[in-house]
Formats: C-alpha cells, sequence, structure tokens
C-alpha cells in the first residue's frame, strides 16, 4: 500500500492459496480505502525444497489459472474494473441491531450458529431478561467499554453489557460476572495459524467464594464455576474478536482447549510454605482475587508417578526441552504433593528458585531452537541486529546445546490438584500478569 | 471510535414462520434477543485507528502534561553510557520498519509500535527480550507516546519495572547529542561509533 500510494509504484500483494480470499476479503481490501490486487501461490511454501518454490514461481496462479508472472504482470497494468472503482462503505459494513427480532428459540439457536457466535456446545440464549439479571453481578454500567478489541479491518469495543451477553451464553451467574469481566479486559484468546491455547488461572479468595475447583480434577470437566468462566472467555473472544473459521480464525488443527482455556484455580491452601500463589508473585496481595491468562500451545504430563531414581524436577526439565522456549515462557502446574516433594526433598524453597533452575538447565540442541518457525519470526530479526545472546546461538553449530530459557520471570508455577498422584504438567504458555477481579464487582 | 447507537429490534415475529413452536411463544415472545455484536456498526476502520495513533500522547502534550507519568525515563547520556560501559541494555525502536531501516540507534532492535495489534501478538516478540539486562525503548515523538505503552506492555509481560525504561526525548534527543545512529539515512562518515 505505501508502495503505491508514497512511491507512486504500482504493487500487488503476494498470498498463499489457503489464506488468500482473507486477502482479497472485504476486511482487507478495504481496510486502507483501496483494494489491492492480489496473486496466489499453492502453500506450504516454508519448509519446502528450494526447486518446489521455484515451481511456485513458474507455475500458475492459483486466482486466474494464468501463468503466475503473467497474473502479475496484467495484475499491475490493466485497468481498474467497475467494482475496483466503487467508493464509499462497502455492503458488508452495514449495521446489525442489537437486538434480534422475537423468533423460536430453535430457529435462534440456528442462527447464533450460522454466525458463529458460539463455541457449538449448547448455549444459554441471551435475552434482554437473563441479560439484566446478569448484569446484577457488576456495579459497572452495561455500556462501560472494557476495551477496544482489534479486529480485521478495524476494532470493535467490547463492552460490559457484550461480556454479560456472553456469560449468559455460557451458562454463567451474576456472582461469576465480575471474574468474567476481568478476564474481558484479555480477550480475544490467543488465535494463530499455529493453533494457539489459553490457560485461565484463579486465584484468591474468590476461589472459595464461588467454589472454583482447584482440587481433584482441577483441569477437567467436573466443575460448574470453572466450566463457565472458561467457556465464557471462549464465546466472548469468537464474537467481539469476531473470530469466524477460515474467515479469520485460521487455526490449522485447532486446539481442544479453547473450549474451556484450562480454567483451575491454584490450590493456595495447599501451597508449601513460602511458595507464594501466582497472583502473590506477580505483586498481589494475598487477598487480592485474581485472575490470570496464559497463552501458549502445547501441554506435556508427567503420566505416572514420581519417581526417586530420577528427580521430578529433572523430567520436568527433560520435557520442558522439547518446547519452543519462544518469549523464555513456560508454565509448569503442579500438584501439591509435587510441590512438597520438590521443596522438601530437592530443596526448591520458593516458586522463584525453580523458574531459575529450569532457566539455568534446560538445554537445548541449537538446530532444534532455531528450526521452530515461531523461534524463526521473533528471535531471528533480533540475532541479526545483534543482540545477544541470539546473535550468538546463530554462530553455534547445529549440534550445540543451548539454554533457551532466558527469563526465569517467565517460567511460573502453579500449584494445583488433589493430593491424588505425584502428578504435574508442563506447558510452554507464557502468564501475562493477572487482573484484580475486585475491581470488577 | 464509538459504536453506532444500538437500535431497537422489531417485535413483530417473522412473518411466515413456519417452525415456530406454539407452546413456546409466551417464553420467547417478550424478550427479544440480544446481539452479541454489531457486525460493521461497531468497526472502526484500521486507517482511522492509525491516524489517532499517538493520540493519547498528543493529547495530553497539548495539556503540557508528560503522557504515561508512571513510566520511568532514562536519559540519553545514561543509555549511552550504559551502551560504552558494558553494553548490559537492549534498546528497541518501536517506529515502523521503514522508519527504522531509515534510522536508528546503533544496535538497537525494532519492535514497532502498534496499537492496532493485538498485545498477545506483540508478547512474542517483547518476551523474547532478556529480563536480565536494562531494556529501554524508544520512539521519534516527541513525549514518549510509543514507547512508554511498550514499557506498560512489558509490566504486563512481568519484567521489572526498574529494568524497562523509556528514553527521554526519544531519537530526537539521541540525534541533538550526536550520539552514533545508523540506517539507510545516515552518513557513516559523520557518525561516531563505539
Amino acid at each position: 500500500m505505501q508502495i503505491q500510494t508514497q512511491c507512486k509504484i504500482p504493487a500487488i500483494g503476494v498470498a498463499s492459496s489457503n489464506i488468500v480470499h482473507y486477502a482479497t476479503g472485504y476486511v482487507q481490501k478495504y481496510q486502507t480505502g483501496m483494494p489491492i490486487r492480489y496473486v496466489s501461490v499453492p502453500f506450504p511454501f516454508t519448509g519446502q525444497p528450494k526447486a518446489v518454490d521455484v515451481g511456485y514461481v513458474s507455475g500458475k496462479d492459483m486466482l486466474t489459472g494464468q501463468p503466475l508472472m503473467t497474473a502479475v504482470v496484467n495484475a499491475l497494468t490493466s485497468p481498474l474494473t467497475a467494482e475496483e472503482k466503487l467508493s464509499g462503505k462497502p455492503p458488508e459494513e452495514a449495521a446489525e441491531p442489537r437486538l434480534l427480532p422475537p423468533n423460536t428459540e430453535e430457529n435462534l439457536r440456528v442462527m447464533f450458529e450460522d454466525k458463529e457466535w458460539t463455541d457449538f456446545n449448547t448455549i444459554v440464549l441471551p435475552t434482554e431478561r437473563r441479560v439484566a439479571e446478569m448484569l446484577k453481578g457488576t456495579s459497572h454500567k452495561p455500556d462501560e467499554v472494557i476495551k477496544t478489541i482489534n479486529i480485521t479491518g478495524g476494532a470493535r469495543q467490547l463492552t460490559v453489557e457484550k461480556v454479560a451477553i456472553s456469560a449468559v451464553m455460557a451458562g454463567a451467574s451474576p456472582e461469576h460476572l465480575p471474574v468474567i469481566l476481568a478476564l474481558a479486559t484479555q480477550a480475544p484468546f490467543g488465535n494463530s495459524t499455529s493453533s494457539m491455547a489459553n490457560m485461565v488461572v484463579i486465584n484468591g479468595p474468590i476461589r472459595n467464594k464461588l467454589n472454583f475447583n482447584c482440587g481433584t480434577n482441577a483441569m477437567g470437566p467436573y466443575n460448574r464455576s470453572n466450566a463457565v468462566v472458561g467457556r465464557a472467555f471462549t464465546i466472548m473472544s469468537k464474537t467481539a474478536g469476531d473470530l469466524r473459521n477460515n474467515v479469520n480464525a485460521w487455526e490449522t488443527l485447532g486446539n481442544t482447549m479453547q473450549y474451556n482455556n484450562q480454567c483451575y484455580g491454584e490450590n493456595e491452601e495447599a501451597l508449601p510454605e513460602d511458595w507464594a500463589p501466582l497472583h502473590v508473585e506477580m505483586g498481589f496481595k494475598p487477598t487480592d482475587s485474581v485472575v490470570s491468562v496464559g497463552t501458549g500451545w502445547s501441554s506435556i504430563a508427567s503420566v505416572g508417578a514420581s519417581q526417586s531414581i530420577y528427580p521430578t524436577h529433572h523430567l520436568m526439565r527433560d520435557y520442558i526441552s522439547s518446547f519452543c522456549a519462544s518469549g523464555s515462557a513456560a508454565t509448569v502446574v503442579i500438584d501439591p504433593t509435587v510441590a512438597g516433594l520438590l521443596k522438601d526433598v530437592h530443596g526448591f524453597k520458593t516458586k522463584a528458585q525453580l523458574s531459575e533452575w529450569f532457566s539455568q538447565n534446560v538445554t537445548k540442541v541449537n538446530a532444534s531452537y532455531w528450526g521452530n518457525g515461531v523461534i524463526q519470526s521473533t528471535a531471528v530479526p533480533f540475532a541479526l541486529a545483534g543482540l545477544e545472546p541470539y546473535a550468538s546461538w546463530r554462530k553455534l553449530p547445529d549440534d550445540a546445546l543451548i539454554k533457551p530459557f532466558i527469563n526465569p520471570k517467565a517460567i511460573h508455577v502453579v500449584v494445583s490438584g488433589g493430593k491424588v498422584q505425584t502428578m504435574w504438567f508442563v506447558t510452554d504458555f507464557g502468564i501475562r500478569r493477572g487482573v484484580k477481579i475486585d475491581d470488577w464487582a | 471510535m464509538n459504536l453506532a447507537a444500538a437500535r431497537g429490534g422489531s417485535s413483530a415475529p417473522v412473518a411466515g414462520e413456519k417452525r415456530m413452536k406454539p407452546r413456546l411463544i409466551p417464553a420467547i415472545l417478550p424478550a427479544a434477543f440480544i446481539l452479541i455484536l454489531a457486525i460493521s456498526s461497531g468497526a472502526v476502520p484500521r486507517a482511522a485507528q492509525q491516524a489517532g495513533k499517538s493520540g493519547q500522547g498528543a493529547s495530553a502534550s497539548a495539556k503540557d502534561a508528560i503522557p504515561f507519568p508512571q513510566v520511568s525515563r532514562i536519559t540519553a547520556e545514561e543509555v549511552e553510557r550504559l551502551m560504552k560501559d558494558n553494553g548490559n541494555v537492549v534498546i528497541v525502536d518501536t517506529d515502523d520498519p521503514e522508519a527504522y531501516a531509515a534510522e536508528h540507534i546503533k544496535g538497537a532492535v525494532n519492535i514497532a509500535y502498534d496499537p492496532t495489534v493485538e498485545a498477545r501478538e506483540q508478547d512474542q516478540l517483547l518476551s523474547a527480550l532478556p529480563g536480565n539486562k536494562m531494556i529501554v525503548f524508544y520512539c521519534n515523538c516527541s513525549h514518549e507516546e510509543d514507547s512508554a505503552p511498550m514499557v506498560m506492555e512489558m509490566w504486563e509481560l512481568g519484567y521489572d519495572h526498574d529494568k524497562v525504561k523509556a528514553l527521554a526525548g526519544g531519537l530526537t534527543r539521541w540525534e541533538q547529542l550526536h550520539y552514533p545512529l545508523v540506517g539507510t539515512d545516515i552518513d557513516k562518515d559523520t557518525q561516531k561509533g563505539y
């Protein structure tokens, strides 16, 4: 766009075939005020032998069927079509009403699904009465803007009322609303072609007040608060974030964790002495109720019980090393019995000590680190700009071992579970600073 | 950036509706259903958003108030000294890539400030910055309008407040002091290096 408008040089876009209609669709077409022409090549081109990519260039444009370079020249030189000369707002931008006209429950469910306003589990339809009832759960006004969400081609204001609607749809009760409003400050959830997922952690007195599950089956489908709060995050993210499959949600495999966003509470009562709850480590008071959101991709379970012949934290280290280490992020979710082992047997007096140990001891083969696509797009520019340690790592042999978790503060430890088994998960989730729930009461 | 005014829906049932279940009518009709979102009425064109970039800072500037006063500043002199002494500092240019390519502080990496990008998208980049060094964000703006929000985002990611700062006066101040710059617009012969 800048090349065309500022440098006065005709320009076109080249998009891969899997997403080219996103590029040519209205949201992109009109976002900068004028349409851009595109040609398209097959996908994937990343990770392919050079000959394959060369073949794409010498092959055909996926949009027109013309030889690619012919299509490029035509796109650059042919006059504007009648459609391209249109000005004003695109037809897709017609406003939709705040209220839908009355209809049958069945028809409305179909409509909500057709518009992808659901997670495709059955929702509670958000009638005015139900939403008004939900809004009694907060002192905040319905039209208060929580945040502006950037969506493809523009932005949308997420209001208290819209979050209340999501809360109704998810099956929540008014007392859940402050938690869901706090969660809304972090919406929408992570959405990436690389199939991201999220983790919602509840801390503080609200856990007990609303009976969040922090014990046995904390991360499973056994508790209403965990279920509805986690689900509300999905529904508000999809609706307010305008995430629609193959329109602007492009997670190639998707992630089942997105249904509930792994919503669970930390078992603060079972923490070893001097192990602070997650929110306290972030600087909140123990008496604050806080919701924290993590974003990542992967989770690996210990599967069996801890064994004395191989220390638990060593096994965690081994498993963490398989993660890409993007942003140095990892979150370890451990049963209280494991926390006890780590403190009493292995001497980790605080969570911070354990995080520091991981930072110092998780190693990765250099080629494996750079072989990850996310690392390519984040760390490579830093390395090329001379930023350490990335610049030095780029010069190391492929089989050299590096310690890619350079920031121990990005490695979080959360204690949850019911003391049934010495069980743990290591994950690659990075957790942002939590949000005080009381501010949304 | 306000949403368009919400409009009330018709209270009339859909004409010709054959699938409607009579026994459900009393339960359904009194309550019109609320849309979750206005598909397009709330959408603000990205170009308009971009035009509003740094708006908060501009507004504050007009009132002679420093925007984002909670963000610690560091002087160019201090940064230059840190760079010379031990290099234990990371400099981050928050301008767009084109401006960065044209001119930036020597050794700076580029993470462009873009308020239209979801924070989570930038988190992958920001959280790759080392946590054991001083990190200084700068922009080519008068009162750190673009660099200060990036500092606050770093706080959200758990970085220490005292290790992430905004360069007071930004690129302009650096230029005034004739400290090293690189880029396609920079005359290498007039630059001093470390």
